[in-house]
């Protein structure tokens, strides 16, 4: 694989995130056809995956997302501060989301930290060119607020474990290869003690996929049934036992450094509509300087989350902040784009509304999925306020 | 107090001590805060600048260093040392454009900017103010009228970049100062919701109460955010991130005075209890150079117009 930059070298890019930026801009620019797909409305999530795998893959073979990740793993080095700003001006580029690739800053860390080495540093190129991607096991029917009840079991079956049991809500699982699966190892009642994380092949015997034909319109939750799943014992994340810490890794990037990501698409989407007119008018400016001053805070508190993971440092409960804002933040950009185009609610059928229409509705889901909002006032009121 | 900003927390620390030791005119000299001013493109001194506003917003303690802020760009080219003038500071009306002094200028020159006309320099002693009573612990007069011809004047052409650095600077000032003032309310509120015991267990073990204390500390950690991410950037900032800090402060610092005043209950509500001037203080403070409702208006407006992302580069935010 030639992996070209241009005029820069590689070192001058990884030395700041300036000249990397500079760049992948002057790239995008001159290659439109790149981003071309993924830029028109598509209501069909499949197809947007498609597009979102095609883009990837040739940023994978140019080299631009391998910088960020480490050698060991496949990248070309550099911090998680390369990967917000190549997000960032594919936002800018008119890339609206990232259509799975979200598990890119919410799982892979972990697993670049903590999996297996020789697994991880096959699975995260596969990963990042988008031929072998990542579903997220946490949520059970029975266990959602409170993970540390779930009830999928693995036992050791003498060269490895079987995996019973179902998880829900599983993201993307569908268009998966890879599912992380938190299974208790410990015994019923051994609640976050008792937890560890597997690394579970979707395509094993044993294994249902069962897409969720949500509210939105759109089917990229699931709920995923394991009977029997045999598991190597090297696709163990972290230790046996050991599977809350991972979990907490996890969340502590879905929550803290991925809303820099999200964010980046919201400016992004409020932009998209200014340019095609659907601003409301005048008597809508403030709630657009609403969603403006809820974005800045996003920017502000998401960046020093990038700055603490980029330095090694745990985010810690402060990412229970930056969930709560980016949630707010996501709300308040949708609440002035349904306010400025009636469409959304009942009208023409465009791919262009129905895509807007979507992500509106899924905005109200928001304060749900990733820790839900009452959660992160919890985890505020007692970790950080020390409430009794 | 916050873990995203360790060495603004230790200049706050200090800042408060100075203040609570000796009033907040004394403490800006034995901080050598009017020195500071001196060195505002240093990251470190500007912190410590800033830092100082937000204790006097926790204390509830009055001094003129806003308007010295404000009144600083304006002085290059002249003779005048940082804490030689003050800047009065516009303040909305329906009725007419007004300018407020913060503080007790006793001594010292006052600047009055006249935007497309100048700024003028002014002997205290030449003008009339009033003082305006109102809770929130806050010196404030409001300038009536000044007798006779202005000390120095600076024109348009000097005083239009200065007033542009001037707004920015007290936009950042005035945010902090009210996030000082918001974060010590939230700290009665989270201290009594501990030990006021209701059905029989502190009020601070119900779900309710938590979760809206939780939002207020959500609030002061945003605008916290939002503050150092402007005094870091500085010259760097885009145009409107000064309008943003002021009206996402005064937006949110007033929501925390409302869920803390929720949590406090009646006692809150009283002239004893100290909720009242920390809370007059955050609407007076947003009161001037724009409240957030105007400005949250001017910048929806205003990208409206643009159609250009406001999103910060991060190529920009990680170099500063």
């Amino acid at each position: 694989m030639s992996i070209s930059f241009g005029s820069f070298g590689r070192d001058e890019l990884l030395d700041g995130t300036a000249a990397y930026s500079a760049a992948f801009d002057a790239w995008l620019s001159a290659r439109p056809d790149v981003v071309q797909t993924v830029q028109s409305p598509m209501p069909d999530y499949t197809k947007r995956v498609d597009a979102m795998c095609a883009l990837m893959s040739v940023l994978h073979d140019e080299g631009w997302s391998r910088v960020g990740w480490p050698t060991h793993a496949g990248g070309l080095g550099g911090s998680v501060l390369h990967r917000g700003a190549m997000w960032e001006v594919l936002s800018r580029h008119g890339v609206p989301g990232m259509a799975l690739f979200e598990h890119l800053e919410i799982l892979a860390p972990t697993l670049v930290a903590h999996g297996p080495a020789d697994f991880v540093a096959h699975a995260l190129p596969e990963f990042l060119s988008g031929r072998e991607l990542w579903a997220q096991g946490f949520s059970e029917p029975e266990a959602g607020s409170d993970l540390a009840s779930l009830r999928t079991t693995a036992t050791p079956d003498g060269v490895g474990y079987r995996i019973n049991g179902t998880k829900i809500w599983t993201s993307w699982a569908r268009y998966a290869t890879w599912c992380l699966v938190l299974a208790r190892t410990g015994a019923p009642d051994s609640r976050h003690r008792g937890l560890t994380a597997f690394i579970v092949d979707l395509r094993s015997p044993g294994v249902e996929v069962h897409a969720i034909e949500q509210a939105n319109g759109t089917d990229e939750l699931a709920q995923v049934f394991f009977d029997d799943v045999h598991v190597d014992e090297g696709r163990i994340v972290g230790e046996v036992g050991g599977g809350w810490a991972i979990a907490m890794h996890i969340l502590g990037h879905e929550r803290g450094t991925f809303a820099w990501f999200r964010h980046s698409f919201l400016y992004h989407q409020l932009v998209d509509r200014l340019g095609a007119g659907g601003a409301g008018g005048e008597h809508n400016d403030a709630a657009l300087g609403n969603a403006l001053l809820d974005l800045a805070a996003v920017t502000a508190t998401s960046h020093a989350g990038l700055l603490t993971d980029a330095a090694d440092r745990a985010i810690g409960p402060m990412s229970a902040f930056t969930k709560l804002l980016l949630c707010a933040a996501e709300q308040s950009v949708h609440d002035w784009i349904l306010s400025g185009d009636p469409d959304l609610a009942v009208g023409l059928q465009t791919d262009d509304v129905a895509l807007r229409r979507q992500e509106y509705l899924f905005s109200r889901i928001v304060t749900v999925y990733g820790g839900s909002q009452q959660m992160q006032l919890e985890t505020i009121a007692k970790q950080i306020l020390r409430l009794p | 107090m916050t873990t995203l900003t360790p060495i603004a927390d230790e200049f706050y620390a200090i800042a408060r001590q100075a203040i609570t030791a000796a009033g907040a005119d004394s403490a800006l000299h034995s901080m050598g805060w009017w020195d500071l001013l001196g060195g505002l493109d240093d990251h470190e001194q500007r912190t410590a600048v800033f830092a100082f506003l937000r204790a006097q917003g926790s204390t509830l303690a009055s001094s003129v260093a806003i308007g010295g802020l404000l009144a600083h760009p304006f002085l290059a080219g002249t003779d005048f040392a940082a804490g030689d003038v003050i800047s009065t500071i516009r303040r909305t009306s329906r009725r007419a454009e007004i300018h407020v002094v913060i503080g007790d200028p006793t001594g010292r020159k006052l600047l009055i900017d006249q935007p497309g006309h100048g700024a003028a320099i002014v002997n205290a002693d030449d003008v009339e103010l009033k003082p305006i009573t109102i809770s929130g612990r806050l010196v404030i007069s409001q300038l009536h009228s000044h007798a006779g011809a202005p000390e120095h004047v600076i024109h348009e052409i000097e005083a239009g970049p200065a007033r542009i650095r001037s707004t920015f600077l007290g936009h950042i000032g005035l945010a902090i100062e009210m996030l000082g003032a918001a974060e010590r309310t939230l700290e009665l509120a989270v201290e009594y919701a501990a030990v006021r015991q209701q059905f029989g267990k502190p009020i601070g073990t119900f779900q309710a109460i938590r979760h809206v204390l939780s939002w207020g500390r959500t609030d002061c950690v945003a605008v916290d955010a939002v503050i150092h991410q402007a005094i870091r950037l500085d010259h760097s900032a885009p145009a409107n991130l000064g309008a943003i800090t002021k009206a996402i402060a005064g937006r949110n610092a007033r929501r925390v005075c409302e869920r803390s005043l929720q949590a406090l209950g009646g006692i809150g509500f009283t002239a004893e209890h100290d909720h009242h001037h920390l809370h007059s203080r955050v609407l007076a403070l947003d009161s001037l150079l724009g409240s957030s409702a105007e400005l949250t208006h001017v910048l929806g407006g205003e990208l409206r117009r643009s159609e250009v992302s406001p999103g910060l580069a991060a190529a920009v935010i990680n170099h500063h």
